[in-house]
Parts: structure tokens; sequence; C-alpha cells
């Protein structure tokens, strides 16, 4: 296994990583601004993933030039972009959420907030 | 105690189903599909040297103009909601250490923020980046100073502003040239250049200064619910 190789395992590895992290956060935490931390950590992972669904190992960014013979996939770098902005976008409302019911339930335990119980 | 070894259980289930599926997975050796298409026909297409910013403001556009409003939505959706919030009295002080840097480094960051977003289509960067650090000069002055930001007719306007450039250049390719958004009703120059590529540094500008806009927007209103209460 070459050196390349193995930094392309890696990234994919790291992508995993994040979002299980995230996920296991999500299950398991229970204010709930870390739920939001963990979910955006999640959201970061997701984007690794698609960025590097297009990466082919010795290539370089899809940026043309003179010296550059091959490159890698722009389209899944194109939707990262939208995708981390979308992210910013959820992660934005999803604090703001937050913050009112922590304000309207006393606490930021999502054990105490009642309402959306059933 | 449950909570956690039930987290635990969902995960490791989780990555066990993903390493099965991607085991027999093989690094691909070519690109295939939409990716070749983008790389072989890009840059003669859009007169863009960075693909990226191709696929996004050229190719795909219209994703692109659909993802400007999703932003849109959850700043008035913030605002909205912060409404309901009451104003914090007094927001807490910055340290000097933030003071100072506020004083300092704003019109550094606004500089490098153009310069991303004016270098959109020739390296890594474009609208939403630039814009991105354009508002974090704005969230550094904020936080290096004692007062709550009041409504901004400025902002507001450039937002709106921005928007409307977007859909009209929209537009003007419809009429022009049948297309919604089509990139050559300006020339596409010599590709490296800074004007060239048609209109994407154009709607690399109203993309900047709308994510710049808007995202100040989110930070002000956040620093009006904030502080003590």
């Amino acid at each position: 296994m070459t050196a390349e190789t193995m930094f392309y395992w890696s990234l994919a590895v790291t992508a995993l990583g994040l979002v299980l992290i995230g996920i296991w956060g999500v299950l398991t935490k229970k204010n709930i601004l870390r739920i939001a931390l963990a979910f955006t950590l999640a959201d970061t992972g997701v984007n690794l993933i698609l960025v590097w669904s297009g990466f082919l190992p010795g290539r370089s960014a899809p940026i043309v030039d003179s010296s550059v013979t091959s490159m890698v996939d722009p389209l899944p770098q194109a939707l990262v972009l939208t995708s981390i902005v979308i992210g910013v976008a959820v992660a934005a409302l999803f604090v703001v959420v937050g913050v009112l019911a922590a304000r309207k339930s006393g606490s930021a335990d999502v054990r105490r907030m009642k309402e959306l119980r059933w | 105690m449950i909570r956690t070894i039930v987290g635990l259980i969902i995960v490791l289930a989780l990555s066990a189903i993903v390493i099965s599926s991607i085991s027999d997975y093989s690094v691909p050796s070519q690109l295939l599909g939409a990716g070749r298409f983008y790389t072989e026909r890009g840059v003669d297409d859009t007169g863009s040297v960075n693909l990226v910013t191709a696929v996004v403001v050229a190719y795909r556009g219209l994703d692109t103009l659909g993802e400007v409003v999703v932003l849109f939505c959850a700043s008035t959706a913030v605002v909205l909601i912060l409404t309901l919030i009451p104003i914090g009295a007094n927001p807490t002080p910055p340290s000097s250490i933030v003071a100072f840097t506020a004083g300092v480094l704003p019109g550094a960051i606004v500089l490098f923020g153009i310069y991303i977003i004016t270098h959109g289509h020739l390296s890594p960067g474009g609208g939403f980046p630039g814009g991105a650090v354009v508002a974090s000069a704005f969230l550094l002055v904020m936080l290096g100073s004692n007062t709550i930001p009041g409504k901004s007719k400025f902002l507001a306007s450039i937002e709106s502003l921005a928007g409307l450039t977007f859909g009209l250049l929209g537009f003007w390719g419809m009429l022009t040239l049948g297309q919604f958004l089509n990139n050559l009703v300006l020339p596409a120059g010599s590709p490296g250049r800074i004007l060239s590529a048609g209109i994407i540094p154009i709607i690399s500008l109203a993309i900047g200064a709308k994510v710049a806009s808007e995202l100040s927007g989110i930070f002000a209103s956040y620093r009006k619910a904030g502080g003590e209460e």
C-alpha cells in the first residue's frame, strides 16, 4: 500500500468517523446545543464523503492550467459547496430554535422540554 | 446509561453496514459521466478556469439561485424567531484582546474577502466563501463593541439589490440567448484573466454581497438576543 492509497482511505475513514461521532452525539447527548454541535459534525462528515467520492489519487484540483494534465471530479465539490451553505442555514436555525426552547423550558436539557412529547 | 448503550449499538450497526457496502469498492482510475464532461468542456463552454465555479455558477446556476433563496429563508426565519426572545439588556463586554483586534483586522479581512469573491473563476473561492469571510469581519467588529446593533437599512438594501442582480442576469440570458442564466451573454474572454468567463464574476459579486449581508444579519440578531437578562 503506497502513501497515496493510505491517504485516500484515511480520508474515507475520517469522514465516516465524523458522521458516526455526530450520530452518536445526537442520540446520546442531552444539552440541545451539544446536539446542534453533533449535528454539524455529522454534516461535515457527509460533505467530506461527497468530496472523497470525486477524489482520484494523484490528480490535482479542478483548476485548468497549462501544467495540469489530469484533475479530480469537479461535480462533487460543486455539490458540497451547496451542501455547506445549506448546512450553515440549518445550523443557524437549529441554534435559534434551541435557544428559544431552552428559554421557554428554563433549561437546555432536552428531557425537560415537554411540549414536543406525546 | 441505557441511552449510551443503545447509541453505541446503533452507531456500530451503522458502521458495519457502511463498511460492508464499501469493502468491494475499487479506486476509480478515470473520470466518467458528468465529471468527465465538465473537465473536458468546462473551459470552452464557460471561459472559467476554475471548473467548480463553472459548475456552480454556469452549468447549475439555477440550483445556486435556489441555494441563495434557502439562505435567505433561513436568515429571515432566524430574525423572526429571535423577535420572540426579549432583547438582552447588556451585551457581554469584549475582552481587551478582542477589542484591540476588532480595531485592527477588519479592513484586511474585508479586503481578503473581496479578493476571494472577485477571483472565484480563477482560483478556489467565489461568492459563498468570500461572503462568509466578509461577514466574519462584521462579526469581529460587533464582538469588539459594547453596543447592540440596530436595524440596518443599508444591509437590507444591499441584500435585495444583490438578489435582484442575480435574477435580472438570469432573465437577460433568457431574452438574448433563450436560456435562463446563460453564461455567455457577456463574452467569455481569454480564460485566466480577471475579466473573463462571461457573467460569472458579476454573479460572484452578487452572491458575495448577498451572503455577507445575510450572515451579518444573522450575527446581528444573535447579538441582539444575547447578553445578560
